[in-house]
């Protein structure tokens, strides 16, 4: 009995385990391609929702199966190192801001697909252009952009008849009466990017530049920054408390929300919480046109594209995936629409989008005049301008002067580790 | 310590000295606690007061958590990996450590010390070749890859901790096995270990603790939602560019927490009653 | 069974025999039993410190070929402001975070060595800090120190401690690395208390009886018994904690990313800003190994100090 047992048991497993491997074994012909698309994790989850919904119905239509995985975006760095090092993960990978001229020779060009995009779409605003066509080449594909605007308690501006700013220098006016108030301006003056985001289009309002349009040669040192850093001692003094010292990303938001802050420079994810999370405060936020100085108007932007490792296997599915998601305008609106106005469509001829239609508080994000540009602006945003930006020497520099030491040292520190950085 | 009565005064004076130490300890779970289970308004309420809730508490983070994103998965691939990991870290650093307490060999001196040189590369510069290396072995983007690399910092510290140990157990008791005729091994598990128990518990709890709290090499080696353990999955889709979702994230601290709270507390009585039965003898 | 085929002369045992005696052999069980540990390590360990180093000593960028280039990273990066600001900071931080964590360590593992109410309760509650996940609970230490929220300042205020608005804890220098510290200590002390509790259980009690006899108070008994004692598991603990707190990483990049002004920034969080983000892995990878010779000294030293009190 027990060698039937046996025998028996050996039979099904054989078959058993004969099955589970003719099931792996792939056929012969009619091998389904696949692709992966590492993007970042969505302002607004909806969004991300929808991309799934039609990332699904891509496979339907092509036969492409496609994989899409979220990653929050301070850890994008980390992973698309990893990535270029082992030679291996995803095929598509978002490229924020101006990483493509970081990753340059690790992306494969895609001009071609841009270019059907701008004959349908018109040309890609300039901060797109800037990010991601790398010395002529686009080694990734323009997708939304998400810019900062001014965002302001307009109930209270209401309250004491105080005049929506339109220049620097008007928000200084109205946040001296602000602060009396209690209500003071939140302009972060900290390591993180937002204070970059702010001190930025400052500088370019009044004419200055960290590096020159030639990308060598540093610029800082000029009446501009210090005019610029002389309007900040007297917004820290009058117009803010010292707590945006150690603000980070999300503090600015927090404090607008939270009904403390009278007026912030933010993107609209400030007001978007506000809303989904039927704040107190969310009724009487509002935006406005960004601010002009002397030298225009300029504001901060960040473009997100997508791009495709060189690595990999299948560059022709992965641009496949490109033009289904953005070559095709119904889609592409969908994908806009379920952003909440977050992510808006970066071509000329896409501006006045229906998104904008969808909340009042939206109708300032037309930004008729403004000229947007990405961190580094007008040096082109090579790895070494680039590191610039995250070794916060701007903001460190504002943050050294509005506590003590002279504009003149502190303009000189600038102009030292930046020069350090572009030399190294 | 002595066992002798010691006064009431004494014993109140001790336990309020212990007080500062627990508020230190316990007041940032607490207050973690608290936001998670508070409504956004008064999240954002500036004008509310932090050490209680006021305007209703809510299991509206806690729901949006646990159905709405992967969590449970995270949990899971946590626990697995962890439990994997630390199994195979302390199963190498107890006979390791038993060799180089122990044993005389070629090489053991250097050894010992060269164990340490591991630790002085930190994670943070390491997991760039590592990714690599994760990658020749066809691990990349699933959780066994961290099963692999987890031991990497986890093994030093238990051969480490349990060479102590080790080293506490007199020889003699394994001698004497040895002469009645047992063989080295057979002394190793039925005379030293059992006396090494405290020892190892400890080195299993500091193993768990250690890989389930582990961030970088679970984020760059891991990236499908199935794949990846707790902290990435709550820290990834709770912190959406400028936006922190704290309460989502705070509920995620504390769920996460349970599983080492229930280990701990069930092993703490053992290791406790063990460290004391090693002192009575 | 031929004569002469099956050999009973021990001089010649069987395979199996022969595998059992050779297991008992200390000169061939030792390097078996280290073996896992020493693949796991050469495999997984060394060949990626090689690689650091390589990195180290190259213009390594990310996704480009690189070029050797000596010494060249490490002596540049002296001329970078904030890299000589997170040479002092990391010296500041980890000294401070390490005294305190042993002399509070110590004390409260004095504390928890005597017979208490609900022991089972208070030791679980000690622990607390190292059981919820580093990731997740500096999220919630932020939101503490939280400029608009934060519950320290609340309570300060609350108990007349502090004048409004409280101190700025994350936007002023020396306030910024009160915090990380305060953090660093907060997580890194059930570690230090259970092991040097551990450590005091095994102390033998007749020691303390014969110094009782003797007539020594307890300040003395702590002195002269207690602390020469612990001295061993004293050196291993500082030594690992030594090792942790140097390469510490998430406390400063959530509470402070390196503000204010570079004045919290450690080695790790430095790498990260110029290895990763700015792509330089040539000279992130020089900043990590900085703490190389500084790790080793410190190894050296302890090691150095732990064989001659255990051997």
């Amino acid at each position: 009995m027990e060698s039937i047992d046996r025998r028996r048991f050996l039979i099904t497993t054989a078959t058993g385990l004969a099955g589970i491997l003719a099931a792996k074994m792939p056929p012969a012909f009619g091998q389904q391609r696949e692709i992966s698309y590492l993007c970042w994790n969505n302002f607004a989850p909806a969004s991300d929702k929808k991309l799934a919904e039609i990332g699904q119905r891509f496979t339907r239509d092509t036969g492409i199966k496609l994989k899409i995985d979220h990653i929050a975006h301070p850890q994008q760095a980390a992973k698309y190192a990893s990535e270029v090092q082992s030679q291996a993960g995803h095929d598509l990978v978002e490229m924020r801001m101006h990483f493509p001229w970081l990753y340059e020779p690790q992306l494969v060009d895609v001009s071609d697909v841009v270019a059907e995009l701008e004959k349908k779409y018109g040309k890609a605003l300039s901060s797109a252009q800037d990010t991601a066509n790398v010395q002529g080449v686009w080694r990734a594909v323009p997708q939304y952009h998400t810019f900062f605007v001014g965002s302001y308690r307009e109930d209270l501006f209401k309250k004491a008849s105080l005049k929506v700013p339109d220049t620097w220098e008007d928000l200084y006016t109205v946040g001296k009466e602000l602060k009396k108030m209690g209500h003071p301006v939140g302009i972060p003056i900290s390591q993180n990017y937002d204070s970059i985001s702010t001190a930025s289009p400052v500088l370019w309002s009044l004419g200055g530049m960290e590096v020159d349009k030639d990308g060598k040669t540093v610029r800082i040192n000029s009446p501009a920054t210090e005019q610029m850093i002389e309007w900040y001692q007297r917004m820290y003094r009058d117009c803010m408390e010292p707590e945006v010292l150690s603000w980070t990303d999300a503090s600015n938001n927090t404090t607008l929300n939270a009904g403390k802050s009278g007026w912030i420079h933010n993107p609209i994810s400030a007001y978007i919480v506000a809303r989904n999370s039927k704040l107190v405060t969310a009724d009487g936020i509002n935006h406005h046109r960004s601010l002009a100085g002397p030298h225009g108007r300029h504001e901060t932007d960040v473009p997100r594209h997508i791009g495709i490792w060189k690595f990999s296997k299948n560059v022709e599915p992965a641009k496949e995936w490109i033009r289904y998601l953005l070559g095709k305008k119904e889609v592409y609106d969908e994908y806009v629409m379920s952003g909440d106005a977050f992510n808006l469509p970066v071509y000329a001829n896409l501006q006045d989008h229906p998104v904008l239609k969808t909340d009042p508080k939206f109708a300032a994000l037309k930004q008729e005049g403004v000229q947007f540009h990405c961190y580094g602006w007008p040096a082109p945003p090579s790895a070494k301008v680039q590191q610039i930006t995250n070794e916060f020497i701007l903001p460190n520099m504002i943050a050294k002067a509005v506590t003590g030491t002279s504009t003149k040292e502190a303009v000189a520190w600038a102009e030292k580790e930046m020069k350090r950085i572009l030399a190294g | 310590m002595a066992v002798k009565r010691r006064p009431l005064r004494t014993k109140i004076l001790l336990h309020l000295g212990l007080l500062p130490f627990l508020l230190f300890a316990v007041f940032p779970f607490y207050h973690m606690t608290l936001t998670s289970l508070k409504t956004d308004r008064e999240l954002y309420d500036r004008h509310a007061v932090p050490l209680l809730i006021r305007q209703g508490a809510t299991l509206d983070h806690y729901q949006k958590l646990l159905w709405d994103t992967a969590f449970l998965t995270w949990i899971k691939n946590s626990l697995l990996v962890t439990a994997i990991a630390t199994t195979i870290s302390v199963v190498i650093g107890t006979i390791a450590a038993y060799a180089l307490a122990r044993l005389q060999f070629f090489g053991v001196d250097p050894f010992g010390t060269g164990i340490f040189v591991t630790y002085l590369v930190p994670t943070s510069l390491l997991f760039l070749p590592l990714a690599q290396v994760v990658h020749w072995l066809g691990l990349a983007d699933s959780k066994w890859s961290l099963v692999v690399t987890y031991p990497t910092f986890l093994v030093p510290f238990c051969t480490w901790l349990l060479m102590g140990y080790f080293r506490t157990v007199p020889k003699e008791v394994e001698e004497c096995a040895m002469v009645d005729g047992a063989t080295r091994i057979q002394a190793l598990i039925r005379i030293v270990l059992p006396m090494a128990i405290p020892g190892i518990i400890c080195a299993v709890l500091f193993a768990f603790t250690l890989s389930w709290n582990e961030f970088i090499y679970a984020l760059t080696f891991t990236s499908s939602s199935d794949q990846i353990t707790a902290s990435v999955g709550i820290t990834s889709e709770l912190i959406r560019g400028d936006i922190y979702f704290w309460g989502g994230l705070m509920a995620g601290a504390v769920l996460a927490s349970i599983p080492i709270v229930i280990l701990y507390v069930f092993f703490l009585d053992y290791y406790v009653s063990g460290l004391t039965a090693g002192a009575v003898k | 069974m031929a004569v002469g085929s099956v050999r009973v002369d021990p001089a010649a045992p069987r395979p199996g025999l022969r595998l059992r005696e050779l297991l008992d052999h200390e000169r061939f069980l030792g390097p078996a039993f280290v073996t896992p540990a020493l693949l796991l390590i050469v495999l997984l360990v060394a060949y990626p410190f090689v690689m650091a180093i390589y990195f180290a000593m190259s213009n390594a960028f990310i996704g480009r070929p690189s070029h050797f280039v000596g010494l060249r990273n490490f002596v540049a990066l002296w001329e970078s402001d904030s890299f000589r600001q997170t040479f002092q900071n990391a010296f500041v931080f980890t000294g401070a975070a390490i005294a305190l964590k042993l002399v509070l360590g110590i004390t409260l593992a004095l504390l928890l060595n005597q017979q208490l109410w609900f022991k089972r309760m208070i030791r679980g509650a000690v622990l607390l800090p190292w059981v919820i996940p580093t990731a997740l609970s500096t999220l919630g230490w932020w939101w503490m120190f939280n400029s608009l929220y934060s519950v320290v300042n609340w309570t300060g205020l609350a108990l007349g401690l502090m004048d409004p608005p409280g101190p700025n804890w994350l936007g002023q220098k020396y306030y910024a690395m009160t915090a990380v510290v305060a953090v660093n200590v907060w997580r890194g002390l059930p570690f230090f208390a259970i092991c040097i509790l551990a450590g005091l259980v095994s102390i033998p009690r007749e020691l303390y009886e014969a110094a009782e006899a003797d007539g020594a108070g307890p300040a003395a008994r702590f002195w002269h018994v207690t602390l020469p004692l612990l001295k061993p598991v004293l050196a291993i603990v500082i030594l690992f904690s030594t090792i942790f707190t140097f390469s510490d990483f998430n406390i400063v990049y959530v509470l402070t990313h390196g503000g204010p002004i570079n004045s919290t920034h450690l080695f790790a969080t430095l790498t990260r800003q110029i290895g990763l983000e700015s792509g330089q892995i040539g000279q992130g990878a020089a900043i990590s190994l900085y703490l190389f010779p500084v790790l080793v000294f410190v190894v050296w030293a302890q090691l150095k100090f732990v064989r001659r009190q255990v051997y």
